[in-house]
């Protein structure tokens, strides 16, 4: 009779074991979303998306935007481009293409861009044909060829700058512009960065502290 | 180790005055009036009352004393007696904003916008802070200041930027008076300013609840509720408060006339503030300051709750940390790399 009873003690222990191991297994997840806090627990609980009841627009009534797919899955409004390039379109001046405007004499040549300076990436890489449509100077060029629009010259970046250009698409890299309301505005490259010198420059802080009171 | 309190008692029940025993909210006047008092205290308050009260009455009543004056001392009058912003119901909350508005323009002369508006719904603010993208320029820190009307004289800042060494992060020996060009060779910038927890430590200390988190996560403070203990400043684990030791001074053509009750209204002497979001511009939709005015995009701001914010993508797609996890106070701030 006892011997029975201790059968069955352990055969009820084993599977009580089993159970709570199967059961540990698959409650992985909440014990990992306990480890992380409340904080964890309650940016996962929310799916749905959200309804506001102001708009990012409504700050940017001054400024033009176009609606760009940036990402297949992803759209912005970015701001128009050609709206704030001093001296556009090119053909006001550019008549004729690049190899043409060359050929002329030294007298011929205006140096309407001598504010141009290039500081990126080196002469092998790069010179201003390979952004440039020495076609048509009102246009950009991709490198392999194919027509690029100023207004979307995020396009000619992300040719080299694939890190950034994620980034951008995900919103780590650049700016919100009209605040942090859907939709989303932002500014594109070309916002922030010189196309021709994209580096930022070292200065002086604008504000220097000069006493620290010790509280 | 556990730290002994041998005075502190469990079972201090209704005496503590921090349990909801299920009674009836009181505000404001009945707040301050309806405590128990003993002789002492009674004279004492009777005394003071007195005092006031003449004060006030020989003002009010004079004949000599003018409109304005009548109204200002009846304005300060209700200001001096009004309850904590948290138990003011939404009238009681607009009509103090505008007996703030009216008695700035009887000071002052000029006219400005106190608003009360409350959190919205489904949004939970967050920060992310790039790390490799922030340069020391300190145009964050000049934003912040003149959009929160902070006192100029003793340089109050709520934005702090730590120059470390490359290879360095104890904040003991970065250094917060930068005096060259930036960015310095080996060395990289981080911000701090109040990190909004999710589980505030200034919170739980403080005596009076004149601060508490809004349900949009912004940790507030009512100015006008602070008795100045300083009890938060000691329990935040990273510099996030700052101190009126004397009465703030921004000169009259840089106040920013858009203001908030919890956010950026002028403050006063002997009581606590902090960085709030910039609560007058998130809750209408707009960026902090400080992220408006960074040059180099290090600064993200947004929705929490929002699966389509970037501060979510930011969360799900960098490796992010916080200062001082261990402690539990969950701040909603966090720091990344690129």
């Amino acid at each position: 009779m006892i011997k029975h009873q201790t059968i069955l003690l352990v055969a009820w222990a084993a599977v009580i074991m089993i159970a709570y191991y199967s059961c540990s297994s698959s409650h992985q997840d909440e014990q990992h979303e306990k480890a992380h806090g409340p904080l964890a627990n309650r940016l996962r609980a929310y799916t749905d998306s959200i309804e506001y009841e102001k708009s990012s627009i409504e700050a940017m009534q001054n400024v033009k935007l176009l609606l760009a797919q940036i990402h297949d899955t992803v759209s912005a409004l970015l701001p128009e481009r050609t709206a704030v390039i001093r001296s556009y379109p090119c053909n006001n001046c550019h008549t004729q293409p690049l190899a043409q405007l060359s050929q002329g004499t030294k007298a011929d040549k205006k140096k309407s861009h001598w504010d141009i300076e290039i500081i990126h990436g080196s002469e092998e890489v790069m010179n201003c044909q390979t952004c440039h449509n020495e076609k048509n100077m009102n246009e950009l060029v991709s490198l392999t060829g194919s027509v690029i629009v100023f207004n979307e010259s995020y396009k000619q970046c992300r040719q080299c700058h694939t890190t950034q250009y994620t980034d951008w698409v995900g919103g780590s890299h650049g700016k919100r512009l009209g605040g942090w309301m859907p939709p989303r505005i932002m500014n594109t490259c070309v916002s922030c960065h010189d196309p021709h010198k994209p580096a930022f420059a070292s200065r002086w802080p604008s504000r220097l502290n000069t006493s620290s009171l010790t509280e | 180790m556990e730290p002994v309190h041998p005075q502190q008692n469990q079972n201090t029940g209704c005496q503590s005055g921090n349990c909801s025993c299920g009674k009836k909210r009181e505000d404001g006047f009945e707040q301050v009036m309806s405590k128990p008092t003993d002789r002492r205290d009674a004279l004492k308050k009777l005394t003071l009352g007195l005092l006031t009260g003449v004060g006030f009455a020989s003002t009010s009543c004079s004949v000599t004393a003018g409109d304005t004056k009548t109204e200002k001392a009846r304005l300060n009058w209700e200001e001096f007696f009004k309850g904590n912003y948290q138990l003011m119901t939404v009238d009681e909350k607009e009509s103090t904003v505008k007996r703030l508005e009216r008695l700035y323009e009887l000071n002052n002369g000029r006219k400005i916008n106190v608003s009360a508006q409350g959190p919205m719904k489904d949004v939970l603010y967050g920060y992310a802070f790039n790390i490799s993208k922030c340069q020391g320029y300190m145009d964050c820190v000049n934003a912040c200041v003149q959009e929160n009307n902070q006192d100029r004289n003793s340089q109050m800042q709520y934005i702090r930027i730590h120059e470390h060494q490359n290879g360095s992060m104890d904040f003991e020996l970065a250094d917060d008076n930068f005096y060259h060009e930036v960015p310095a060779a080996g060395h990289f910038y981080i911000g701090t300013q109040c990190f909004h927890c999710e589980n505030p430590p200034c919170v739980e200390v403080c005596p009076v609840k004149a601060t508490w988190k809004e349900k949009d996560g912004i940790v507030v403070v009512d100015y006008d509720w602070c008795i100045g203990c300083r009890y938060c400043m000691a329990a935040c684990p990273y510099d996030g408060r700052r101190f009126n030791w004397a009465t703030p001074e921004v000169p009259m053509e840089e106040v920013n006339n858009n203001q908030h009750y919890l956010g950026n209204r002028l403050r006063k002497k002997g009581v606590m503030e902090k960085c709030t979001f910039c609560i007058q511009r998130s809750r209408n939709g707009k960026n902090p300051a400080c992220v408006d005015a960074c040059p180099t995009g290090a600064r993200i701001f947004g929705n929490l709750l929002d699966p389509n914010s970037e501060i979510r993508w930011v969360l799900a797609n960098k490796k992010v940390f916080r200062l001082k996890e261990d402690l539990g106070t969950e701040p909603k701030f966090w720091y990344f790399m690129d």
